[in-house]
């Protein structure tokens, strides 16, 4: 019987990774992906993402890809040749609009709400898929878009950045991360610098490897080596993770395959994180990548063997088949987890080891039986084997504790609830900021000093048992501006060589995430006054965090923070 | 004969005005055997606008009639053609640079990148010696970077505003090999060239005796691995981005503007976009300007932070020359040489008055320290022109930066060519 057409989703054809990625015929691997079905404007301009096809070197202005043209359902591009997607601008708009849509709605899905761009005016964040010719492609929160550049290849083809399936997500993954968490791009300590483009990387690997065709072509060609394999972790590691290093295009993902190589390269080791080689943020984050893909391979090959499903013979197209699917499962599994933790992330100043707690919070809060795939010990595991305990030392397994079990707060009272509306506290900042008002000593806000609630976000998630989470998260943050003399009355210590008249400004805020009856169940908490902002004092004296002139110069880099990092990552 | 063992005074500076570049003549004055002078850089990007012709050949000639009777030496901090044009020789043996050569200096100081092998010359250990490697290919590649761009801005859309393009002309031009110039400071000297870096002797002290010189920078890849952090990407990245500048094709044959990327592709008349779209085009245009800038400004960051940084102690002052370096050439001299920098009674300002050349740590030193001269008696050296770099008067990279040239005025005596407008001509400063 023929399945029933879902009305709410649509299907587009995009690159299964990027076009240097073909299979035995030559042919590059494709995927299907589904977004939220829309009425199209051309562009394609939806509700969420709007395509503008501006060629600034060239000075022209595509015509827009009318999608719906032919029928609002149909996939356009589907039964087209390698050559003609490659050659037609309206293909490319399509590549770009289904990426950023379909990744989206991944992080709506995971979130359990719809997610906001970080600007404040307008819900569309603006697309160009050949924004110029330089080798770059960037998030622009200036602009509100996503840029994304082209340029002569060594084989005299043109390589398109908005191509590459990785390439699309990681850029969308940054806007995305910008408006959840906005504080993330602030100066601060060497893993908060590291995890937007570690973050980034993780959620655009974990993009490709959750498309089944891809996987399945990169096994393939392994399988295609011997006569018999053991699909075990160090096999699936060597044809899935290198193999992908290796195809990921020549030419523009030289420094994206590179990127995954390097942090596949990676010795595990607890001191690696101390060392000067990984303090530059790219590399630190390449760690981050290094942990969550080793979890997800070992995760992969338990699975496998769990089932009986981890042995195979050259040309047995079924058994690489459903190695692939399980390990595309497996990814898209692991992608909801690591997005879902942003929820339970601090707002500031997040550390690898924050948010090694929120994953295994956010997943234990969801799916406490971990009915198919048991990331949660691989996770730990991994973290531990790369130098990054969990933050949350004070019960098993690394989960974030309720605010009573902190053993930080004296002599606290229970938790005041009753002059607080539920109703409100899901979606009303000053109700919240009541109930933190009402609780500031027992959850161990800061006395006396400006304190805000920046976002109230109902939440509705679901487990893919079914199981449903209803979960109310906030955030808030508290600041005071100080000159480095005062640090010592406030039980800091300034660092030493500071000049006593330097302006500091001190941040700390947290994360709340109550329950469907309105009780708190979490405060991750990063506190105004502690060794956290003291290690961050340090880190930024020290990198000349508060040196006028640096400060300055950030602000002043063409292009924006992204630009500037991204360029020196293109090529 | 009695040997010459210190100068008799502090020297005499002659600043010459060039438009915009540096071009300073140091007359030490020793009791015997002549003056002893000192070139530090001679060169001078974008010829200035009502410059008379031949100006440079008339500064090397004031220089040459000022070193009669005594002996020369020249200090080249860096290749940009603003610090090194002057050095330019024609095959009539009639250019500035000629003049200069026919003076014989004793000997050229240039940084350790200059050096033909650079690596060799500056480390030990086989992974830094490797780096410095890469390094001075990386220049090598930046250059040839630079000298794709002329073609490339010309194929610029007409959007982009006159003077981003004016901004990337002169940074592109500022760093394209300059051979000529390259070649004379390589064999003018008599003695053979000194490659110098931080820590490591002047190659002047036989030159100047009695005059304590220190080399404050350019620190090498070892000691501050942040000057080679934009070049990072070797001269792959280098040559990369002048195939991507020359449109993919080789010198000379570059894409044209009007070769569409997609030629089959329906388009939108040109300045006619959808009411949805233009407030977005008009953000992709200035980022594009942007995307621009970004990648010239790293070429120009990189070489400026190859400049050497001198400090002379004579006859009771401290004359600070930093040529053009840069934020992270400066941020290993503030570690190490602090105490050094303390009392300086002469600063030359770095990079024409820029935003990142006189960090604000370098100013305190300098104004507040615990040796800091009084006001009257320090004096700063800015050789200037205005709107040539780092756009319009008025935007935040302006150079000279407004705020930094307040400063200067209310903190020290300060001497600039923006207040001498004879081309050619020197200010003669007495300390």
């Amino acid at each position: 019987m023929a399945r029933a057409q879902d009305e709410r989703a649509r299907e587009f054809t995009i690159f299964g990774q990027d076009p240097a990625v073909r299979d035995r015929a030559g042919r590059i691997v494709r995927a299907r992906i589904a977004v939220p079905a829309e009425r199209l404007d051309p562009g394609p301009r939806g509700y969420r993402v709007s395509v503008v096809d501006y060629d600034c070197t060239h000075d022209v202005l595509y015509q827009p890809a009318d999608l719906d043209r032919g029928g609002a359902g149909r996939d356009p591009y589907a039964s087209l040749g390698d050559d003609r997607l490659l050659r037609d601008p309206g293909f490319h708009a399509q590549h770009v609009y289904a990426l950023v849509m379909h990744t989206l709605a991944r992080f709506e899905a995971a979130l359990g709400r719809h997610v906001s761009w970080s600007f404040e005016y307008g819900h569309e964040l603006q697309v160009a898929p050949h924004a110029f010719q330089e080798a770059n492609a960037y998030y622009s929160e200036r602009n509100q878009g996503l840029l994304f550049g082209y340029f002569p290849g060594k084989r005299s083809h043109t390589i398109f950045s908005c191509l590459s399936h990785d390439v699309v997500v990681h850029e969308t993954s940054h806007a995305l991360l910008d408006g959840l968490r906005d504080r993330y791009t602030d100066p601060s300590v060497a893993d908060q610098a590291a995890f937007h483009e570690g973050f980034a990387d993780i959620v655009a690997l974990l993009s490709v490897f959750s498309i089944t065709s891809v996987l399945e072509e990169l096994l393939r060609r392994s399988a295609a080596r011997t006569a018999r394999y053991r699909a075990d972790e160090v096999w699936l590691r060597k044809s899935a993770l290198f193999g992908l290093a290796e195809q990921m295009g020549q030419e523009l993902q030289t420094q994206r395959g590179r990127a995954l190589r390097n942090s596949l390269d990676i010795e595990p080791a607890r001191d690696l994180l101390e060392r000067d080689e990984f303090q530059p943020p790219h590399r630190r984050g390449e760690v981050l990548v290094a942990a969550v893909l080793s979890a997800l391979v070992r995760t992969w090959a338990q699975h496998l063997r769990f089932l009986g499903a981890d042995q195979g013979r050259r040309g047995d197209a079924r058994a690489i088949h459903r190695i692939a699917e399980e390990g595309a499962a497996a990814a898209a599994h692991l992608l909801t987890l690591v997005i879902r933790a942003l929820d339970y992330a601090p707002p500031i100043d997040v550390l690898f080891g924050d948010y090694l707690s929120a994953m295994l919070t956010a997943d234990s809060e969801i799916s406490p039986q971990e009915p198919r795939f048991k990331f949660r010990e691989e996770l730990l595991r991994s973290f531990a084997r790369y130098g990054v305990p969990p933050t949350s030392d004070a019960g098993a397994g690394g989960l974030w504790q309720p605010p009573d079990a902190d053993p930080n707060i004296e002599g606290k009272r229970p938790l005041v609830y009753e002059r607080v509306h539920f109703e409100s506290l899901r979606q009303d900042r000053d109700e919240v900021f009541r109930f933190l008002w009402e609780n500031r000593a027992t959850l161990g806000l800061y006395p006396g000093t400006y304190t805000r609630v920046m976002s109230v976000r109902p939440c509705v998630r679901v487990a893919p048992d079914g199981f449903v989470l209803r979960e109310t998260v906030a955030e808030w943050e508290q600041m005071m501006d100080v000159r480095a003399a005062e640090l010592r009355r406030l039980g800091l210590r300034a660092p030493k060589g500071m000049p006593p008249r330097t302006p500091i400004r001190l941040h700390g805020g947290g994360t709340l995430v109550f329950d469907e009856f309105g009780k708190l169940k979490f405060n991750v908490h990063k506190r105004l006054m502690g060794r956290g902002q003291q290690r961050k004092l340090d880190y930024l004296w020290a990198h000349g965090g508060y040196r006028a002139d640096a400060a300055e110069a950030r602000t002043l880099a063409p292009g924006g923070y992204f630009a500037e990092l991204h360029r020196q990552r293109a090529l | 004969m009695p040997t010459t063992t210190k100068p008799s005074g502090p020297p005499t500076i002659r600043m010459y005005n060039v438009g915009f570049g540096d071009c300073f003549l140091l007359s030490f004055p020793y009791a015997s055997g002549g003056d002893r002078h000192l070139l530090i850089d001679f060169g001078s990007h974008p010829n200035p606008k009502g410059a008379p012709k031949g100006f440079m050949e008339a500064i090397a000639n004031d220089i040459k009639a000022r070193c009669q009777g005594g002996k020369l030496a020249v200090v080249a901090t860096h290749r940009h053609a603003d610090h090194i044009s002057g050095f330019t020789t024609n095959p009539k043996g009639t250019a500035s640079g000629d003049i200069i050569r026919a003076l014989k200096p004793e000997v050229v100081v240039q940084p350790w990148t200059e050096h033909p092998d650079a690596a060799r010359d500056a480390h030990k250990a086989p992974a830094l010696r490797l780096a410095a490697v890469e390094f001075h290919k990386s220049l090598a590649a930046m250059q040839s970077y630079a000298a794709a761009l002329a073609p490339s801005l010309a194929r610029l859309p007409a959007f982009l505003p006159g003077d981003l393009r004016a901004r990337l002309g002169f940074i592109g031009e500022d760093a394209v090999k300059n051979v000529e110039a390259v070649k004379n400071l390589m064999t003018m000297g008599k003695r053979a060239p000194r490659y110098v870096h931080a820590g490591t002797a002047s190659g002047l002290e036989t030159f100047l005796p009695g005059v304590a010189i220190h080399v404050l920078g350019p620190p090498t890849l070892e000691e501050e691995p942040d000057i080679g952090s934009y070049a990072k990407k070797s001269d792959q990245y280098w040559l990369r981005r002048r195939q991507i500048a020359l449109g993919g094709r080789g010198a000379g044959r570059a894409r044209g503007a009007d070769r569409p990327l997609f030629p089959g592709a329906r388009r939108r008349a040109k300045g006619r976009f959808p009411a949805h779209a233009g407030w977005f085009v008009a953000r992709l245009r200035l980022a594009y300007g942007d995307e621009l800038l970004g990648i010239v400004t790293e070429l120009d960051d990189v070489m400026n932070n190859t400049s050497i940084i001198l400090l002379f102690e004579v006859a009771g002052q401290k004359l600070l020359f930093p040529g053009d370096a840069q934020l992270e050439n400066w941020t290993y001299a503030l570690k190490q040489y602090r105490k050094l920098l303390d009392g300086v009674s002469v600063y030359k300002v770095g990079h024409h008055g820029s935003l990142n050349a006189t960090p604000k740590a370098l100013w305190r030193i300098m104004t507040e320290g615990d040796a800091a001269v009084p006001t009257a008696q320090f004096r700063t050296l800015m050789s200037t022109l205005r709107d040539v770099h780092g756009g319009k008067q008025g935007a935040p990279t302006e150079v000279p930066r407004g705020p930094l040239v307040d400063e200067l005025r209310q903190k020290s005596k300060l001497t600039t060519t923006l207040d001498h407008a004879d081309f050619g001509k020197p200010q003669v400063i007495q300390i």
